[in-house]
């Protein structure tokens, strides 16, 4: 049986506990041993994309560090995360000899959750099922960053009972972009407002995505605007059995 | 707040041009969608333009030079000017050279945005030459004082009203919305300018070092009549703008139109090798910046074709259009190049970006505009490396107190302890917090509470249950459709040039077919070119013939070199009898086109324009779509084309 080393991410170890709680679940259903090096932090994408590269740097190193003491693959419930590991890191340490190789070698082990599960695992039912309709949110750094789009559309389409609505412009950003959204609000805002009305447009009461800064910032203005939907992560609907 | 910041807030609220922006991002990303449907191989391509793009910026001095060489022996006068004011200088001495005074001369103008990067109306104007736009969307703009919001569809922020009470105002036409009588308007207040202007200015689209050729992309055959009628034609090309073959040059033709406008190829492609005969021809080429960008890590954004297609598929442009930016170029590539091209100054507009990639995948050439913006971000535009340029100070102090925690495990554990206490304390109630909205993120959204029990204290390690792997047979990716057959050329060309609204009969005697045509339309003088039709028959029938551009003729006839199966295109290229302006001038082009001479594509064909002097690949009859994107035919060039087909 496989081991993976599970990099739960920031967000989700401090907002959304059961997010991580879902993604140990359904990896110790279909037989994978999940381990948590307790000394992870953050991927350091936020000071990466604020242009904090020096400040980036220490994190990214921690983060490489953390993982190289253990073995076996990195799983990753984002694919913005992901993202930061697979290709910006390399970007970070493309001047330096020392840590760039390093940075590869962990990037080569790395993979967003719902691709381990297909790609790797080769699974696309993991045996969840959901009553009523359903609409999925393509993140940006999923799908664009990481190239990651029929996996969890896959294991979407396999889930028992689910009705699994478009969303109109599937693809376009919902407005989050981390730093973007407290920099730049008014523009964000526009994003998001119309991500809600495409969301409102398909009548479904649950929105899912792969990415819980996309969520925390989606249903942040849900609850704002007094909306009742309600954004999951995918990991909480594969977990559904 | 500081000027972008209000900038943006003004864009946003102002209805209008939400409205004339949602509609060019729907439209403009369907039609790009649709033109790649007929590519199938278009990933491939893209790599491969990307890298004839960085073997050119990698080794652009060389090309350079064999450009340069090139045209010079092909009789081109090159400039070369190291930033704007010596363009500037440059251009003036051109335009006021041989003149006794009075010096004012006029100065016909096509689209480019280098001319913009200059500021050169207002140069040209200052030494008393007047300067008309001659594009319709850059016209438009002109006529308002503005500068374009679009490096492709300068007047993108207007609606249709807009055009009218302008044309209104400024022209003193009956207020109107209606597309084609404000086209045909324009149409002929530029017509009088086409015929009198002492210069044609225009920007390039690609040089080709191993010809020393220019290529030219338009629609609405101004960028013809400018390069074409006036005895000077200064052409103004960014350095970078480099192709090294014909056969890199027609990889790019596939991929720039449908990128930029959503066709196969524009109305005219033209190539000039040469002055025309009594012609001057000039090619000022422009750094401004351009040396050092490319020693900068921000040196991938050379190889921008300018197609436009970031700016439309870029969703913070839906949301400012291009004036917000306060830059020449705006949208993705223009927050990247303006840092690195004009100062530092313009590193702020790099933050207004999600990241989101749209951009990147929307490029026709593949640059990393994401990353490249990060780059920017991090200070890589400038020599002094500021970080986090652009970034608000509260911000910048936040972030660096995270890092500090997110290097130390136990004082990132801590924090999150901490935080969640705090968080707790302020919103006992709810799971939400209500920020305010100068917190940014409480502008428009509610902030979730930390969880109490971070799922670092609720992860336990344990065994996996030892199901068996229940795996399914995965479905294959869906296969990448080819082209169907071969279709037969004949059949595809006629399928294509109806499609862009050309018209084709098919003859055993084009002569007799042709004189059936003007008969049918009353028309007794035509615009010939030499040697394609029997003139005593024409003659005989009591047709006038002219052999030289004539404004007043209604109807052009030309030969046809060749055809192109793939696009409906028809290759024109000058010579006796000027077929360039009969193919131009008239309101009618008829073409004379031998079915054998029907290639598949534009790469099959574009090595037999290497030895003209100037030529032109045409592609239906002249349009624009200026003005809210609705289709207008017939502009500056032909309304409409008739290829008569014989065996
Ligand atoms: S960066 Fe790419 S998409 Fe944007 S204008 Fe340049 S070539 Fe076109």
């Amino acid at each position: 049986m496989p081991t993976v080393q599970l990099f739960v991410t920031c967000l989700i170890d401090s907002f959304y506990p059961h997010v991580g709680e879902a993604v140990v679940d359904v990896l110790r259903r279909l037989g994978v041993d999940v381990d948590f090096p307790r000394d992870q932090t953050c991927c350091g994408q936020p000071n990466f994309n604020a242009g904090l590269r020096e400040e980036a740097k220490p994190i990214a190193q921690h983060t490489i560090r953390t993982f190289e003491a253990v073995d076996g693959d990195v799983v990753i419930p984002s694919g913005s995360c992901a993202h930061m590991l697979r290709h910006n890191y390399a970007e970070l340490f493309a001047d330096d000899p020392h840590w760039l190789p390093r940075a590869k070698a962990l990037a080569s082990r790395t993979y967003e959750f719902t691709e381990y599960l297909v790609d790797k695992l080769g699974v696309t039912d993991v045996g969840a099922r959901w009553d009523g309709p359903l609409t999925y949110h393509a993140t940006c750094h999923l799908h664009r960053g990481v190239g990651v789009d029929r996996q969890p559309r896959t294991l979407l389409a396999h889930v028992r009972g689910a009705e699994v609505r478009p969303l109109p412009e599937e693809y376009d950003c919902c407005g989050f972009g981390g730093i973007f959204s407290v920099e730049h609000p008014e523009l964000s805002a526009e994003f998001l407002k119309r991500k809600i009305r495409n969301l409102e447009s398909t009548q479904s009461p649950t929105l899912v995505v792969a990415d819980t800064g996309c969520l925390m910032h989606i249903a942040g203005g849900l609850h704002r605007q007094q909306k009742t939907q309600r954004v999951i992560h995918i990991a909480e609907l594969l977990n559904n059995i | 707040m500081d000027p972008f910041h209000q900038r943006i807030r003004r864009a946003i609220s102002d209805e209008h041009l939400q409205e004339a922006l949602d509609g060019n991002a729907r439209r403009r990303v369907e039609a790009r969608v649709t033109a790649f449907g007929s590519l199938p191989d278009w990933p491939e391509r893209r790599q491969r333009a990307h890298a004839v793009r960085a073997d050119v910026i990698e080794n652009l001095d060389s090309y350079l030079e064999q450009f340069i060489h090139n045209a010079q022996n092909n009789g081109i006068t090159i400039h070369r000017a190291k930033d704007a004011a010596e363009a500037v200088k440059i251009i003036l001495d051109l335009v006021g050279a041989g003149g006794r005074p009075p010096l004012q001369k006029l100065i016909a103008k096509s689209k480019s945005m280098i001319s913009e990067e200059l500021d050169l109306n207002p140069a040209l104007e200052a030494a008393g030459h007047r300067v008309v736009e001659t594009d319709l969307g850059e016209y438009i703009v002109q006529l308002r004082g503005e500068r374009p919001s679009h490096i492709i569809t300068p007047a993108v922020h207007l609606r249709r009203s807009d055009v009218g009470q302008l044309f209104h105002d400024k022209l003193g036409i009956p207020y109107t919305e209606d597309v084609p009588t404000l086209t045909n308007t324009a149409r002929k207040v530029l017509r009088e300018v086409f015929l009198t202007a002492d210069v044609g200015l225009s920007g390039v689209n690609f040089g080709v070092a191993e010809t020393g050729g220019i290529c030219l992309v338009t629609n609405e055959g101004n960028g013809r009549m400018v390069t074409t009628l006036p005895r000077t034609h200064i052409a103004l090309m960014g350095m970078e703008r480099l192709v090294p073959t014909l056969d890199d040059l027609a990889l790019m033709l596939t991929l720039l139109p449908r990128s930029a406008t959503g066709q196969k190829l524009s109305v005219y492609t033209q190539l000039i090798h040469k002055p025309l005969d009594g012609q001057q021809r000039h090619i000022v080429i422009l750094d401004n910046g351009r040396s050092r960008l490319r020693a900068s890590p921000l040196r991938e954004s050379l190889y921008c074709i300018r197609c436009g297609s970031c700016l439309n598929a870029c969703p913070v442009f839906r949301e400012l259009g291009g004036h917000a930016y306060g830059a020449v170029y705006s949208g993705p590539i223009g927050s990247v190049i303006s840092a690195g091209l004009f100062g530092s100054e313009f590193a702020p507009l790099a933050q207004a970006s999600s990241l989101c990639g749209a951009c990147k995948d929307a490029c026709p050439v593949d640059i990393d505009l994401p990353k490249l913006l990060t780059r920017v971000r991090a200070g890589q535009a400038d020599v002094e490396r500021k970080e986090g340029q652009g970034l608000a100070t509260p911000l910048k102090a936040g972030l660096q107190a995270f890092s500090l925690a997110a290097r130390d495990p136990r004082l990132f554990a801590a924090s999150q302890k901490l935080a969640a206490l705090g968080t707790n304390l302020v919103s006992p109630a709810s799971p939400w917090m209500h920020l305010p909205a100068a917190t940014g993120w409480g502008y428009s959204k509610d902030f979730p509470k930390f969880a109490i029990k971070p799922f670092r204290e609720r992860f336990i390690r344990q065994a996996a249950e030892r199901a068996e792997l229940k795996t399914t047979p995965q479905e294959s990716p869906s296969k990448v459709h080819t082209s169907a057959v071969q279709r037969d050329c004949v059949q595809q060309f006629t399928e294509e040039l109806n499609a862009v609204g050309g018209h084709i009969l098919l003859t055993q005697d084009a002569t007799a077919s042709i004189i059936d045509f003007l008969h049918a339309r009353n028309v007794d003088r035509i615009h010939l070119e030499p040697n394609t039709l029997d003139e005593s028959a024409l003659a005989a029938a009591g047709f006038t013939v002219a052999h030289a551009p004539d404004p007043s003729i209604r109807v052009g006839v030309t030969k046809a070199l060749r055809g192109l199966a793939d696009t409906g295109s028809v290759l024109v290229v000058d010579g006796d009898g000027h077929p360039l302006e009969a193919s131009l001038l008239p309101e009618v082009h008829l073409v004379v086109l031998r079915k054998s001479d029907i290639l598949p594509s534009l790469e099959d064909a574009i090595h037999l324009l290497r030895e003209s002097r100037s030529a032109v690949v045409i592609t239906g009859p002249s349009r624009t779509g200026d003005i809210e994107m609705t289709l207008t035919i017939g502009v500056h060039g032909p309304g409409e084309v008739h290829v008569f087909l014989t065996k």
